[in-house]
């Protein structure tokens, strides 16, 4: 990396506000994916006005440039697969306004999402996207990625709950799309902002909206002896239109890893449990509340435990949300998968998830978010093996195209970064995918944001320059 | 005219075949658009015929406008040339109903109407209580982001769409999106579509999440002496733990447009509708008659379904009511927060007063304001350009976006209905040519020219 840039960047920030050493950068070469990619630089801006400035220089020495929040993304979209520059907002954490009245905040990009709920919960409000990783992911990432959460089953993902952007372009233009208001005229540049996956443009401010806390909530474990039986009472749930706020499975195999790990209270010989949360008022709890007990019941749920209090019902939470802690301590390295199809095949799919990993020889825990159709198969391998590793994406590019060949999608929430980027072809037409390689090459018109991330190689589009990679930062291990 | 049009007209002929292209009067007449008269009107069967039709627009740099139950061409811009008519009737087929999976896809000729009598077989619902409701079509709603009062319980097209299927001005079948309810796969383009016009795309096809119908519905109208009362308890009730399907505010002068007999004479009335178990519904009544009593309401009642009925279609008919009884009047829509509501309504009222104008307002879902104006007497409507300008000025003074939906085609040759554009205009000037980089769709009906 050209020296003189480094240089620049100290000057606009501050020597503290600059990584540049092998062993500092190490630090920022994984996120919460499988992917390893080294920036040459990391810079931590204060404020859209620094952002302008390393923007406007990264442009100058046409430097890659890539955003990153806390680095909790699964899928290495916030990774510097060319190289480059990282810009970390950690230190853009301020909340800058709260309208009570009106529901809306808005926040730099580095806030925690659980800061934000944590700062309003007082007047009864909270943010709704709730990802697993909520107590350290950042806003700015949840918008990149267009984060979801458990809870998203009833209240919707990120895209649902932001109203307005401050954008920083990759020529340093700032712009304000949408704002407090529910609508703006025009096109809705905000909807196609959150989930661009950072290839667009750098997020600086954004605008959220507040969700009610409710007034009531029941908590129920579902207990059963089959995956099947558990699996069929989430299809059952769903065709019943009970809509519960949150409908998450754990398997008997990753509920074990959880139970021996958290102590939540998930019975160690089940097949399956089902996590099923419903909220509203006193009047519609109790009626969902008994309609999702007899729904399980009628699928052989061995036992349907009723949270008793707030700490049955955190701890039970807490065994969802550590989840991948847990696993983590059984498996030299392990890779969460993220896939959605129509909830009317669960059944069957979790069947397929199965006879795969027998067939690639892997143990695969099922941990997801029923109620969506969100899978998130565990693959269990070790990575200092290259062979084991390529035998694990061969198991999870299969389970991928299960999931298309059922009427489903890639990716429910982790994004497709650089993960899947490979197989976007599996859903998406040449001219669908030059579409939105041109919608990306209107904003980010050298292609230097975040640069080998959603599109697949393969299939350049003569608008957009793409540097090929150079084979060691395509190489994962 | 040069000889160029009826060319174009056989040669489109030779390429869609004569049952699709429709070149009588009345039908080409009924497509108008700002009494602009395409030359032709094409009725393709399926997206790829739309795009094959599409395709042959863009090589003869020939200006299409999709349509459907062509009950909101008044919206927008007058466009700035008019070829071809994409008459989407034809494509009303529901190519894909789970309904165990809650999701649907439709194509987008199809009507709203018809569509939610299919999945009221199956006790479910799109939240489109969209005016024209028996001719509008899901391609047009979708196009004009049509305003449902259930926005307020459930969100815009923007929350439940979950993806689409469009033709782009080069003639391009492309999607986004998916089936199914949770998605991050690739950029959500279709949120773009939502709103648009028809300057970015044909839309073909149209993915929902569904939702089931509720069990139980009543309908209260506590009514005030003033809108800061009205929009107070509005703000009230967004406090409160309720979680009603419609909040709409309506002012008196409203009740003439309206012809409602239900809503109360020379009062702001807040029209709740709730929804649920018969135990929900029980409680929203009992706490808003204790709201409604606390904030010193004239009057606190629940209506009979069928006075319910009546009065939410009349509600939902609203701007097509306006059209009837004042065609040359001005509608805004105004996206707004709760707290600005009532101050809105009363800048509005004071320019309206000023410049010799009457006007109403209507509230729906919450925070988006429908504010009328029209000249009484029945005089020639001019002069109406300054007070337009002064609302587009009060609107965006307090952070509220407008536009002006309907108004006749003379005013806007002197208002631009969009409003002013903003700082993002240069990046909608890029999708535009992005999707559509001969300029063949529905040119100059958008924002900014677009």
């Amino acid at each position: 990396m050209d020296q003189r840039f480094i240089r620049e960047m100290k000057e606009i920030l501050g020597w503290d506000s600059v990584l540049e050493r092998h062993e500092d950068l190490m630090m920022y070469e994984y996120d919460g994916s499988v992917e390893q990619a080294r920036p040459d630089c990391v810079v931590f801006p204060r404020t859209t006005d620094e952002v302008v400035k390393i923007v406007k220089a990264a442009a100058r020495y046409e430097v890659p440039m890539v955003g990153r929040g806390a680095g909790t993304g699964l899928s290495g979209g916030a990774l510097a697969r060319q190289g480059g520059l990282m810009m970390v907002f950690s230190r853009m954490n301020k909340i800058l306004e709260i309208d009570y009245e009106n529901q809306r905040a808005v926040v730099q990009p580095g806030v925690v999402n659980l800061d934000l709920t944590q700062e309003v919960e007082h007047a009864g409000l909270y943010f709704a996207p709730d990802p697993s990783s909520q107590k350290a992911c950042t806003i700015g990432g949840n918008v990149a990625e267009n984060a979801g959460g458990p809870h998203t089953l009833a209240y919707g993902v990120t895209t649902n709950h932001v109203t307005g952007l401050e954008l920083v372009l990759p020529d340093g233009g700032v712009v304000r799309v949408g704002g407090k208001t529910a609508e703006s005229p025009g096109y809705d540049l905000t909807g196609l902002l959150v989930g661009s996956e950072g290839t667009l443009a750098i997020v600086t401010e954004i605008t959220v909206k507040l969700s009610r806390l409710p007034e009531a909530v029941k908590t129920l474990l579902a207990v059963y002896e089959t995956v099947d039986d558990a699996t069929e009472t989430v299809v059952e749930i769903t065709a019943r239109a009970i809509t519960p706020a949150a409908c998450e499975m754990l398997d008997g195999w990753t509920l074990r890893a959880v139970e021996e790990f958290v102590h939540a209270g998930f019975p160690m010989d089940s097949a399956a449990v089902l996590l099923i949360e419903v909220e509203g008022l006193h009047e519609a709890v109790e009626w969902q509340a008994e309609q999702v007990s007899a729904v399980c019941r009628e699928h052989h749920a061995r036992e349907v435990r009723l949270a008793k209090d707030d700490r049955e019902r955190e701890l039970l939470w807490k065994g969802r949300k550590n989840a991948f802690g847990a696993v983590g301590r059984l498996s030299p390295s392990y890779y969460v998968q993220d896939g959605v199809i129509p909830r009317t095949k669960l059944p069957a799919t979790l069947r397929r998830i199965d006879e795969i990993g027998k067939k690639y020889g892997f143990q695969i825990g099922n941990i997801f978010h029923a109620g969506d159709g969100n899978l998130h198969p565990i693959i269990l391998f070790d990575q200092r093996d290259p062979e084991q590793f390529q035998r694990a994406v061969n198991t999870a590019n299969e389970i991928m195209q299960w999931c298309i060949s059922q009427g489903g999608v890639l990716t429910g929430e982790h994004g497709v970064g650089m993960e899947k980027n490979e197989l976007m072809p599996l859903l998406f037409s040449s001219d669908d995918l030059e579409l939105m390689q041109r919608v990306r090459a209107a904003l980010n018109p050298t292609g230097r944001l975040n640069p080998g991330k959603v599109f697949p190689f393969g299939k350049g589009c003569g608008e957009v320059r793409v540097q090929p990679l150079p084979v060691s930062a395509a190489s994962p291990v | 005219m040069s000889t160029r049009p009826t060319s174009f007209v056989e040669r489109l002929v030779r390429l869609a075949g004569p049952s699709s292209v429709i070149t009588d009067s009345t039908t080409v007449e009924s497509c108008s658009v700002d009494d602009i008269r395409p030359a032709v009107v094409a009725q393709p069967g399926s997206a790829e015929e739309v795009a094959e039709v599409v395709r042959f627009a863009a090589a003869e740099k020939l200006a299409v406008i999709p349509v459907g139950g062509r009950t909101k061409l008044g919206i927008g811009m007058p466009p700035q040339r008019y070829d071809i008519a994409l008459d989407m009737t034809r494509m009303d087929h529901v190519l894909a109903y789970d309904p165990g999976d809650l999701t649907l896809g439709v194509e987008a000729g199809i009507g709203v109407e018809s569509l939610l009598e299919v999945l009221g077989e199956r006790n479910q619902f799109l939240p489109l209580l969209v005016p024209w409701m028996e001719r509008a079509t899901i391609g047009g709603i979708m196009a004009t982001n049509s305003v449902s009062p259930l926005r307020i319980a459930y969100g815009g097209p923007r929350d439940f769409v979950l993806g689409m299927e469009f033709v782009t001005g080069e003639g391009k079948l492309c999607k986004s999106g998916g089936r199914v309810v949770k998605n991050v796969t690739g950029y959500d383009l279709h949120k773009l579509m939502i709103g648009s016009l028809g300057t970015l795309g044909v839309i073909t096809r149209v993915n929902f999440r569904t939702f089931p119908l509720p069990s139980a519905q009543r309908t209260f109208v506590a009514a005030y002496a003033s809108a800061r009362e009205a929009t107070a308890l509005v703000q009230a009730i967004a406090k409160s733990p309720l979680s009603p399907r419609v909040v709409e505010v309506v002012d008196p002068a409203a009740l003439p447009i309206l012809r409602s007999q239900t809503l109360p004479a020379g009062l702001w009335s807040v029209v709740i509708a709730a929804a649920g178990n018969d135990k929900v519904v029980e409680r929203h009544q009992a706490d808003l008659a204790r709201m409604a009593h606390d904030s010193a309401a004239k009057e606190f009642q629940s209506l009979t379904d069928e006075d319910s009925r009546v009065l939410q279609g009349r509600l939902r008919e609203f701007v097509r009511h306006i059209q009837d009884s004042r065609p040359a009047a001005v509608i805004f829509r105004v996206s707004s927060l709760p707290t600005l509501i009532a101050e809105l309504v009363e800048k509005v009222g004071a320019i309206a007063k000023r410049t010799d104008l009457a006007s109403c307002s209507v509230v729906k879902a919450g925070s988006m304001i429908y504010f009328v104006l029209w000249r009484g007497g029945g005089e020639p409507e001019s002069g109406l350009q300054p007070a337009c300008e002064e609302i587009f000025a009060a609107a965006d003074a307090v952070g509220g976006r407008a536009v002006i939906e309907w108004c006749p085609t003379e005013l806007k040759r002197e208002v631009n209905v969009w409003g002013p554009t903003r700082g993002d205009f240069e990046l909608m000037k890029r999708m535009k040519k992005v999707f559509d980089p001969v300029g063949i769709l529905a040119p100059g009906r958008f924002v900014g020219g677009i």
